[in-house]
């Protein structure tokens, strides 16, 4: 319960740091939201910042938005005039959330299934590809490979569409993309701790005891290889998060990275801060709940 | 104890979470695909005609609005089939007759008897009245509401510019909603008698400012800050606004139901073209007053009067259109429903049209060009847009006329039209794009790189030598790169100048831009209307749009008496002198006239090309065709 508390006060500082930090950085920079092509007379250009509280100082515009924020009001988006903050999330967390879940089922079956094989078939043609594929899926940068992916599936074999959201079958490609260096990375350790665990007494203990392979890597020591994968959930949910932004933009998906990348590029200063809120709220609730699965199937470890 | 037993569990709770988070992922529905899917570029703005600025805003905006004429091509012109442009001109829409005065200032519009909103409600005149007054109201911050200064008092409106003595409209602070202009407080109207202004700072002064009004015969005193309770022993009234008195100074009316008439200040022959554009389209007075800005324009509240309505809008992913069955020519609308897709990158925009998804792109990456240019389904076509460099005159030595056109006549642009854009563009030595009706450009400045040499050591800088280094800004595109990039070279070669590249995302290249804070730097300009007077009258002495520090009072004279100039000919001949004046004194350098870059279905029809890039939704239709539905994946 303390750990909780605890927890829970470093995450209400954390995000008021990233808040003032965000806050300042944006207004720092040149430019202003409302530059464009075509000029506008003083009077108005007046208007517009006198309406967006743009005219305030600044500790006063920080103060404002500050109270405004606590209360889950992130004002309306500076560019897409007619949204508030909070609907642009809510209509694109849905979409990263869905694209993100796949991404990381996908790469835990795949991850998984890749690592445990490659150790219990150590040294064989089996181990080679499949450590070949993770050392690939973890050095392709992943514009690269799902541009390969959008070639290959798309053009070639006419299996799924190229883009676009709405449908199951638009979501395949660019989750399986999102998830290869996930998946890749998972195999790896999943390798390294199946490894690990088959060298240990019990599991020499329960070949001793006449058991199949199949029955000592499924019952015994998969358990104990998993623990690595578990605590990897975390930075896995960082790598899903900051790799949407490029693979919804190449296939065109409306998701929470699309917005956050597009309000970065136009200074929609009101529109990027919530999304980096959410971002933020959403890593931390992550590791929050890796930890504590971590304290619950890993009996060593004590929640302090 | 219960913990071992969780821990026993974990595996399987574990799964069955992630069997629930894939159930909630799969869970969204499917959509069923439109008669008709286009890209749309980008992500629009708004849907508030007054607010909206770009081209892809226009595209939905003329599918659900609808303005007293809309730009069409003639109904007796011949059917659209090749592929060069169909003239579009403003054509009769929610007005079906157009009367204009002797002297060119006063037009009246008749609206159709069978306008209907959305909601079916009819159309009226002072629907056109109302949403010209909130557009030009100073806290709508219309950015286009400059369009509107032809009309007579339109500007000091929009500006709240008023004297002693003229008629004003005063809001007192009682309005529904604080932060919402509409609906309005109560509106008090009189005379103005005098303006008592303290000492102070500017923001003090506006607060506290006593404005004396006779209404009705008696004396009323107002001011914005209700803390200085009485002033000559009566007490202030807090206000939120005061302004020119709209119903008596600026020029606009409606004349009982159907009737409007607008008085404009000169002659204005491009009058109709700017009626003609989407800024100036009606809003629905009773929808924004109920739900206030922006929640009017939500799918479920928004009611308009053009051909289509919004059934959803999927951010950063497509506005669905559906046909609105209250339009006053709905039987002619033939697509039932569109989707206007906002795909900003346009490779996978071209990604989905090779695969079926879309049916029409509005751009293509120049790279595929090439391979585009055989095929039946790629289009272009010249549009009035010019490609061009702003160079920045306040900065020695680029503020020698002879330096700017050295520069410019040392630019091989047929290199630049034919390597790098691709599509025909053709070189430009002028402002104002070909295809003008009546405009005949001026003939500027050949690529000539002796000439620009002895240009360049008669300014004192032979073969370069003491030029000082100069940079290029550009807003980061892979092809305004490549352009700077060739532009970089000829300076180098050609004159021995040392050039550097800058590249800025857009905000920061607009800002750099309009403190001036560049030498030279790419820039484009796209028509609003047919008319050259769209491209001249950016550059006079301190224009918005300027943006280079040029000036020049015969320029400025030309442009001046071009407006007030009531013959058609001799209107045109002044624009084109003062063009010539541009082109010779060179505060830009033209680089080309631009192509549109379409691809089109062959299915789809009622779709041509124009020089305005204007492509009214409501005209096209999807032919049957069953080959083309199965290839489709």
């Amino acid at each position: 319960m303390t750990f909780l508390l605890r927890r829970a006060a470093w995450i209400a500082l954390t995000l008021w740091v990233v808040y003032t930090v965000s806050f300042l950085l944006m207004r720092s920079v040149p430019g202003g939201p409302f530059s464009s092509e075509r000029q506008v007379p003083e009077a108005i250009k007046r208007n517009i910042e006198e309406r967006y509280r743009l005219n305030d100082p600044l500790w006063k515009q920080y103060l404002d938005n500050l109270r405004l924020a606590l209360r889950g009001d992130f004002g309306y988006s500076f560019k897409l005039g007619d949204f508030s903050v909070n609907d642009v999330i809510y209509q694109g967390f849905p979409v990263s959330a869905s694209l993100g879940i796949l991404a990381i089922t996908f790469a835990l079956a795949f991850g998984l299934t890749a690592g445990v094989i490659s150790a219990a078939r150590r040294n064989t043609g089996w181990d080679v590809l499949s450590m070949a594929l993770a050392a690939l899926g973890v050095a392709v940068p992943n514009f690269v490979l799902a541009s390969l992916a959008i070639i290959v599936f798309v053009f070639w074999m006419h299996l799924v569409p190229a883009g676009g959201w709405g449908t199951l079958r638009q979501l395949i490609l660019p989750a399986l993309c999102l998830s290869a260096p996930v998946a890749a990375y998972l195999a790896r350790l999943t390798r390294a701790a199946m490894l690990d665990v088959l060298n240990l007494d019990y599991i020499r203990t329960a070949y001793a005891k006449g058991l199949s392979e199949r029955r000592v890597v499924v019952r015994h020591a998969l358990r104990g290889s998993l623990l690595p994968a578990n605590s990897y959930l975390g930075p896995a949910t960082a790598a899903v998060l900051t790799g949407s932004p490029i693979i919804e933009r190449i296939f065109n998906i409306p998701g929470m990275g699309s917005h956050f990348v597009e309000a970065a590029l136009q200074r929609d200063y009101t529109l990027a801060l919530g999304v980096v809120m959410a971002y933020t709220a959403l890593l931390l609730a992550m590791n929050t709940l890796v930890d504590l699965s971590y304290a619950l199937i890993d009996p060593r470890v004590k929640m302090e | 104890m219960s913990l071992v037993a969780l821990r026993k569990a974990f595996p399987y709770l574990a799964l069955a979470v992630l069997a629930a988070a894939v159930l909630y992922a799969t869970s969204f529905g499917t959509l069923t695909r439109a008669d008709l899917t286009f890209n749309n570029a980008t992500e629009i703005k708004t849907v508030d005609p007054p607010k909206a600025t770009g081209e892809p805003e226009g595209r939905v905006i003329e599918g659900l609005y609808e303005g007293l004429l809309r730009r069409m091509p003639a109904s007796d012109a011949p059917p659209p089939t090749n592929r060069t442009n169909t003239p579009y001109t403003p054509q009769y829409a929610t007005a079906d007759d157009m009367q204009v005065s002797e002297d060119g200032k006063t037009y009246t519009f008749h609206i159709r008897e069978s306008a209907r909103w959305s909601d079916g409600t009819p159309v009226t005149a002072h629907d056109f009245a109302w949403s010209w007054m909130r557009m030009l109201h100073p806290e709508t911050a219309s950015e286009y509401a400059y369009q509107l200064y032809y009309l007579v008092g339109a500007e000091n409106y929009n500006k709240a510019q008023f004297e002693v003595g003229s008629a004003v409209e005063v809001e007192l602070a009682d309005r529904p909603k604080r932060t919402q202009t509409f609906p309005r407080g109560t509106i008090v109207l009189g005379k103005l008698l005098e303006i008592r202004k303290p000492k102070g700072d500017e923001k003090t002064i506006s607060a506290t400012t006593v404005y004396v009004v006779e209404v009705d015969g008696s004396q009323r005193f107002f001011c914005r800050s209700s803390s200085s309770p009485v002033a000559n022993g009566k007490p202030l009234e807090p206000i939120v606004q005061i302004l020119p008195d709209f119903e008596s100074t600026v020029g606009v009316k409606a004349k009982g139901e159907d009737t409007l008439v607008v008085t404009l200040n000169n002659r204005t022959p491009y009058f109709p073209d700017l009626v003609a554009f989407y800024p100036l389209y009606p809003t629905n007075r009773a929808c924004i007053e109920k739900y206030g800005a922006p929640e009017f324009t939500r799918a479920e509240n928004l009611v308009t009067n053009g051909p289509y309505c919004i059934q959803f809008r999927r951010i950063r992913d497509r506005v669905r259109l559906v046909k609105n069955p209250y339009y006053w020519n709905a039987e002619a609308v033939k697509l039932e429903v569109i989707d206007a897709m906002a795909i900003s990158s346009d490779v996978a925009a071209l990604n989905m049209y090779e695969t079926g998804q879309i049916d029409w792109t509005t751009n293509v990456p120049p790279t595929v060009i090439p391979d585009l240019g055989k095929r039946c389904d790629f289009y272009t076509a010249p549009i009035l847009s010019v490609y061009f460099y702003r160079i920045n005159c306040t900065r020695p030595p680029l503020d020698k006329k002879e330096v700017r056109q050295a520069l410019n006549m040392a630019i091989d642009k047929r290199k630049i039209c034919e390597r790098i854009m691709r599509a025909g563009e053709q070189p430009a030595t002028n402002l104002v794009p070909p295809g003008l009706t009546g405009y005949l450009p001026p003939q500027g400045l050949e690529f000539n790189v002796e000439k620009a040499r002895e240009l360049l050591a008669k300014a004192g800088f032979p073969e370069g030598h003491n030029f000082p280094k100069i940079e290029i800004l550009y807003n980061t595109h892979e092809t305004h790169q490549a352009i700077a990039e060739v532009v970089q070279d000829d300076w180098r070669q050609n004159l021995g100048i040392n050039v550097e590249l800058r590249g800025l995302e857009w905000g920061t290249y607009l800002d750099a831009q309009n403190k001036l804070e560049y030498q030279v730097c790419r820039a484009g300009w796209n028509a609003d209307y047919a008319d050259p007077n769209t491209f001249i009258d950016m550059f006079v002495t301190d224009g918005g749009n300027n943006k280079t520090g040029w000036s020049n009072g015969r320029y400025d004279e030309l442009v001046g008496a071009a407006a007030k100039e009531t013959n058609v000919e001799r209107r045109l001949s002044l624009l084109r002198e003062a063009e010539e004046v541009l082109i010779d004194e060179q505060p830009i350098m033209p680089i080309a006239f631009y192509m549109s870059k379409e691809m089109i279905r062959p299915t789809l029809k009622g779709h041509s090309l124009n020089a305005l890039k204007v492509h009214p939704l409501h005209l096209m239709w999807m032919e049957r065709d069953e080959t083309s539905g199965a290839a489709a994946p």
